[in-house]
C-alpha cells in the first residue's frame, strides 16, 4: 500500500517531469519501488531516455532495468513492437537469463497467444517451481482466456504453498465474487483483513459481501465492519456511510417484531445520515434532494 | 613502573594503520569469494510452504480479533488439528531435523566451505600478525589492567615488568578481528559474510528447526483468547461521527 506521502511525492515528480522539467530517472525508480502501474508515463519518458544516447549510458547497469520497465510498460500500452525491441536488446544481452524469458512470455500473452504463453510458462515452472511471479502469470493467462475454474485452481494451488501473498487472496476474492461464490469471498477477504488489519478497503469489501450474503448475524457483523471503516477513514468514507443505513434499516425490517436488536450503537444510523447530508450539501448540493428522499424510504423502513 | 614508555610514532604508522587496511582489504576480498562460490541453493518445497505458514499464522495471532469468533475458530482448528493440521509436528519428526542436516550433502558441502572461508584468512592472517608484528610493545590501552591479561595481550613482550596495558600487535589484531565487522556492515551492506562473530553464535545454537517455529506457533495460538473487537469499533464510529457532525 502506497503511503500519502510516497503518494505526494510521486505526483509532484509526475507534474515535473510531465512539464518538461528534469528527474524522469527519479520518477522511473519511484514508480517502480511503489510498483504503481502508470505505464504511458513510463513508456513516454522511459523511451525518452533510452533513444537518448548520451543519458542512456549515464545510467550504467540500471539501464537493463530500466529497458525491462519499458517493456512492460509498452506491453501495457500494447505497443508490442517497442516492447519486442526492447526485449530483443535484452536478449542479446543476457542469453540465458529466466528473467528474460519471463518478459518474452509475458510479451506472448500481450500479443494474444495464450496456448504458446502457458506452454512457456510451464516450461519455466519445471525448472523453478518456486518463482513466484510465474504462478500468478499463468493465473492471469487462464483468467483472461476466461477460463475462471482453471484460474481459480491455479491461484488455490499457488496459495497453498505461498500463503503470505496477500496480492493473490485479493485477486482470489474478487475472482470469487465476481462468480457470486460468497461465502469463499469472506474467507479471502478476511485472510486479507489478517494480514493488514488497519486497511478500511478490506474491512469495507468484506462488509459489503457479509451484506450481500445477507441473514440477520451477518447483517449485524456487516454493520459493525462498516463501523471499523468509518473509524479508520475517520468518517470520510461515503460507501461505508452509505452501508451503515442500508444495514440498519435491513436489521430493522427482519428483527421487527422481536426486540433483539443490538442496543449498542443506537444513534449510529442518524448520525451516519446526518454526516451523508453534511457531505453532499459541501460537494453536490444539488443532488441533495435525491439523498434526503433515498434516506427517508430507508428510515421509514427501520 | 608507574612512569609512561613514551612509543615510537614509527610504530603507528607500520604497524597499527598497515594492519588495520590489511583486515580491512582481506575482509572485502572474502566477501566477493564467498559470493562467487555461493552456489545457488534451491529452496526445498517443505521449508518454503513452512515459511509462509508461520507468516499466516503469526498474522492470525496478532490479528485475531479483527475477524469473528467462527471464524478464527475455524482457523485455529485447521492450525493445530491433530491429523493434518498445518502446524502440527508428531513428535518423531522433530529431532530428524538436525540429523538430516549433518547427512544431506549440499548441506554439509555449504556449511564446510563457509566454515573454511571463514578459518583460512583468520589463520594466516594470525600467523602473518605473529611472523611479522611481534616482539615489541605495539599499543597502550588507555585503562589499566589486571595482571591476568598478561600472558593474553602481551605474548610477544618477554619483560615481566611493563605495565600491563602496554599491548602487543597481536592485541591489535584480535580488536580489529571483533570491531570492524560494524564498519563491514557499512561497506559491504547488511549480509557480508565476514559476520565470524555472529556465524560463531550460530554454530553453537545449531538447527534452525523448521519444525520448532511450528510448535513455537502452535502453542502461542493455543493461548489467544478470542475478544472480538468489532462492537468497540462501533461505539467509536458513533464517538467519530459525532465529531464530524458538529
Amino acid at each position: 500500500m502506497v503511503t500519502k506521502s510516497e503518494e505526494d511525492q510521486l505526483n509532484r515528480l509526475e507534474t515535473q517531469v510531465d512539464n518538461g522539467g528534469g528527474g524522469a530517472w527519479e520518477y522511473l525508480c519511484l514508480v517502480r519501488k511503489l510498483k504503481v502501474r502508470r505505464p504511458d508515463k513510463v513508456l513516454k519518458h522511459g523511451l525518452a531516455i533510452l533513444n537518448d544516447f548520451k543519458k542512456r549510458s549515464a545510467l550504467g547497469t540500471e539501464e537493463w532495468t530500466l529497458c525491462e520497465q519499458v517493456a512492460i510498460a509498452a506491453m501495457d500500452c500494447h505497443s508490442l513492437d517497442v516492447a519486442k525491441d526492447c526485449i530483443e536488446v535484452l536478449r542479446k544481452r543476457f542469453p540465458d537469463s529466466k528473467r528474460v524469458g519471463r518478459l518474452e512470455g509475458m510479451l506472448l500473452e500481450a500479443k494474444g497467444l495464450w496456448a504458446e504463453a502457458e506452454k512457456a510458462y510451464s516450461n519455466f515452472l519445471e525448472d523453478n517451481p518456486f518463482d513466484q511471479v510465474i504462478h500468478k502469470r499463468r493465473a492471469a493467462v487462464a483468467k483472461a482466456q476466461g477460463n475462471i475454474s482453471t484460474a481459480i485452481e491455479y491461484l488455490n494451488k499457488y496459495l497453498d504453498t505461498f500463503m503470505a501473498d496477500h496480492d493473490a487472496w485479493r485477486e482470489l476474492a474478487e475472482i470469487y465474487i465476481s462468480l457470486q461464490m460468497y461465502k469463499q469471498a469472506a474467507f479471502c477477504y478476511e485472510e486479507l483483513i489478517l494480514s493488514q488489519p488497519t486497511n478500511p478497503l478490506y474491512h469495507l469489501a468484506y462488509a459489503d459481501v457479509l451484506y450481500t450474503i445477507g441473514g440477520l448475524e451477518n447483517l449485524q457483523a456487516a454493520k459493525k465492519y462498516y463501523a471499523s471503516t468509518i473509524n479508520l477513514t475517520g468518517g470520510k468514507n461515503r460507501r461505508a456511510l452509505f452501508g451503515v443505513c442500508l444495514c440498519t434499516s435491513a436489521i430493522g425490517q427482519l428483527s421487527k417484531g422481536r426486540n433483539k436488536d443490538d442496543k449498542d450503537s443506537p444513534e449510529l444510523q442518524s448520525l451516519a445520515v446526518a454526516a451523508l447530508e453534511k457531505d453532499y450539501k459541501q460537494r453536490a448540493p444539488n443532488k441533495l434532494p435525491l439523498l434526503t428522499s433515498a434516506l427517508k424510504s430507508l428510515r421509514v423502513s427501520s | 613502573m608507574a612512569e609512561d614508555l613514551v612509543l615510537d610514532t614509527a610504530i603507528r604508522d607500520w604497524v597499527l594503520i598497515p594492519l588495520s587496511v590489511v583486515m580491512v582489504l582481506i575482509g572485502v576480498l572474502r566477501y566477493f569469494v564467498s559470493k562467487l562460490m555461493r552456489s545457488a541453493q534451491l529452496p526445498d518445497a517443505k521449508i518454503v510452504k513452512e515459511g509462509q505458514v508461520i507468516v499466516r499464522a503469526r498474522n492470525l495471532r496478532a490479528a485475531a480479533n479483527f475477524i469473528p469468533l467462527k471464524s478464527f475458530r475455524a482457523r485455529r482448528f485447521y492450525y493445530s488439528n491433530e491429523e493434518n493440521g498445518l502446524l502440527f509436528v508428531p513428535k518423531g519428526q522433530a529431532q530428524n531435523a538436525q540429523a538430516q542436516m549433518f547427512s544431506d550433502p549440499n548441506m554439509a558441502m555449504d556449511m564446510m566451505k563457509k566454515n573454511l572461508s571463514m578459518i583460512i584468512p583468520q589463520t594466516l592472517t594470525f600467523a602473518w600478525v605473529n611472523f611479522f608484528f611481534s616482539g615489541f610493545v605495539a599499543a597502550k590501552i588507555p585503562f589499566p589492567l589486571t595482571q591476568r591479561f598478561r600472558a593474553m595481550l602481551q605474548n610477544g613482550i618477554d619483560l615481566s615488568t611493563v605495565d600491563v596495558s602496554y599491548v602487543s600487535s597481536r592485541s591489535w589484531y584480535f580488536l580489529n578481528l571483533f570491531g570492524l565487522r560494524g564498519l563491514f556492515s557499512l561497506i559491504l551492506g547488511e549480509e557480508n559474510a565476514t559476520d565470524d562473530t555472529q556465524r560463531m553464535m550460530q554454530m553453537t545454537g545449531f538447527g534452525f528447526d523448521p519444525t520448532r517455529s511450528l510448535g513455537a506457533e502452535k502453542d502461542g495460538l493455543d493461548i489467544v483468547q478470542h475478544d472480538w473487537t468489532m462492537p468497540k469499533f462501533e461505539r467509536r464510529a458513533e464517538s467519530v461521527l459525532r465529531k464530524l457532525v458538529r
